[in-house]
């Protein structure tokens, strides 16, 4: 065992050497492919997460009647917090209204505006943004709504932009992971076509397909895991200075399990490539 | 040491490489395979290296039937075969002594071993003084002296040698032959396909002929022509 471990690591050592050119070669395809692949999966990543945060922002409100009743306030209140569609609810009387108001329109509108003029309101954040649309229909026609207002239209358009993005950005990764796995598979297989001569020597003399196998395996693993940390510095240089918006932010947490990701892609992809690579080379 | 049984094989392609051969190769012997080329011979060594399986018949090896060794055994089949090749099939870039030392590496045998054995195995083919040196600054005899060291470092049953001196002029060839009588009379088996007459008439040992897959000529000292038969069957 001893003396295969030293013959093992000398061979994968000596070829890594050897076909040095091949060995950049095979580095940089996984480093590139991999950054990719690191970057579609951050990127979306970044927009499920925008999404998210959108939609947590998304609020209808239910304003009322300036001339609503006491009872007919607190009838459209009873329901809003029965329903189970609806997250939350907070009631915002004539006064905050008029005070709101205040900031939203221009001056000369607003001097001529009495509180009693103002309709009081409930902003509701619905547990779906799509639920937005199911309260608007509920109340619009309960007696002392004035109207509800949801920003249907943003939200559908939002929603169908962040989904289209999130399929692209999969869509990219997986061609781009397939891309990366032949062209490896290529690179090891020229590899070891350059040494199948090798390859057919040790089969005469006795070598177990194993011991055949696993320096080109080992080879392979550390191509792929130098291709793989190459990558990992792209992923995090990206995570880290290109300007993202803040929704799109990600936390550290998303970054560290990105990389997770294409270490494991970038290290499998270099042993069972070569493994797959050196199958054929070794039924004779 | 080795038997054939009425053993037959077909190419996928059609071509009948060995019809109903059945033969018996003792312990110790010296045999020559001749025949022209697509006779068979090379079909009868790969048999014999499990690089081909018999369609028909059985082959037996130092008692084992080759047929019914499972694939993952077969390397181990191999450890007991040493061969060598027209072409010496040496790795260039490993110097003589790493491609002697690599047969005994790859069965996993100890580095002490390895520096005992190799350099007496080198002594034996007359390239002590050549160990440092790669298989492209030596002469075709010598790389062909390499290989058999290769070969037989790890003291194979059965040498399988395959126009071992197709390559080389007549001296050299001489060199190699006497190397290859010297490791049989240790008691290995050898067994060696040439379409080198001279030698094969000079050398008067068993020589089984082959003719479109059949064995049509086995005699015990024999010559490389039909022409004067000497000897019985």
């Amino acid at each position: 065992m001893r003396v295969y471990l030293r013959y093992a690591v000398r061979e994968t050592l000596s070829n890594l050497w050897r076909n040095r050119m091949m060995t950049i070669a095979a580095v940089l395809t996984v480093a590139v492919s991999l950054s990719l692949v690191g970057a579609a999966l951050l990127l979306k990543q970044s927009a499920a997460q925008a999404s998210a945060q959108w939609q947590q922002g998304t609020r209808v409100t239910v304003w009322m009647q300036p001339s609503a009743t006491a009872s007919e306030l607190t009838n459209v209140r009873s329901q809003l917090e029965s329903l189970p569609i609806v997250k939350d609810c907070v009631y915002y009387t004539q006064a905050q209204d008029y005070q709101e108001a205040h900031k939203i329109l221009p001056l000369v509108e607003w001097s001529v505006l009495k509180v009693s003029d103002v309709p009081s309101s409930f902003r509701c954040i619905p547990t779906v943004p799509s639920n937005a649309f199911v309260v608007e229909s509920t109340f619009s026609n309960q007696p002392g709504v004035y109207k509800v207002t949801a920003p249907e239209q943003q939200i559908r358009e939002m929603n169908r932009a962040i989904r289209i993005l999130q399929i692209v950005f999969l869509v990219l990764a997986a061609v781009l992971l397939l891309s990366a796995t032949v062209l490896i598979l290529n690179t090891i297989r020229m590899a070891i076509f350059a040494r199948r001569r090798e390859v057919s020597v040790m089969k005469l003399v006795g070598a177990t397909n194993w011991f055949i196998r696993i320096p080109y395996m080992t080879e392979g693993f550390i191509q792929g895991l130098l291709g793989s940390v190459v990558a990992i510095g792209a992923v995090t240089a990206l995570h880290t200075w290109y300007p993202l918006h803040n929704e799109f932010q990600l936390n550290t947490g998303a970054l560290v399990g990105t990389n997770v990701v294409v270490l494991v892609v970038g290290v499998l992809i270099g042993s069972v490539g070569s493994a797959l690579a050196i199958r054929r080379f070794l039924d004779v | 040491m080795i038997r054939f049984e009425n053993v037959s094989k077909t190419y996928k392609n059609g071509t009948v490489a060995l019809r109903d051969v059945s033969l018996n190769i003792d312990k110790g012997e010296f045999v020559f395979l001749v025949g022209a080329s697509g006779s068979g011979k090379t079909t009868f060594l790969r048999l014999l290296l499990r690089e081909e399986l018999p369609d028909r018949g059985r082959i037996l090896e130092a008692g084992r039937d080759v047929s019914k060794v499972s694939s993952w055994r077969v390397p181990y089949l191999r450890r007991n075969i040493g061969c060598i090749f027209q072409d010496f099939r040496l790795l260039p870039n490993k110097t003589v002594f790493e491609n002697v030392a690599f047969a005994l590496e790859v069965i996993g045998r100890p580095r002490t071993t390895i520096e005992s054995q190799v350099p007496q195995i080198l002594e034996l083919v007359g390239l002590a003084e050549k160990a440092a040196n790669r298989p492209g600054e030596l002469s075709g005899g010598e790389q062909q002296r390499v290989a058999i060291a290769r070969a037989f470092v790890n003291r194979p049953l059965i040498l399988l040698a395959d126009e071992p001196t197709g390559n080389l002029d007549p001296s050299n060839s001489e060199s190699i032959m006497a190397l290859l009588e010297r490791i049989n009379r240790t008691g290995t088996t050898v067994v060696m396909a040439t379409h080198d007459k001279a030698l094969v008439d000079r050398m008067r040992r068993r020589v089984i002929e082959l003719d479109h897959g059949e064995v049509v000529r086995d005699q015990v000292r024999g010559v490389y022509g039909i022409d004067e038969p000497i000897g019985g069957r």
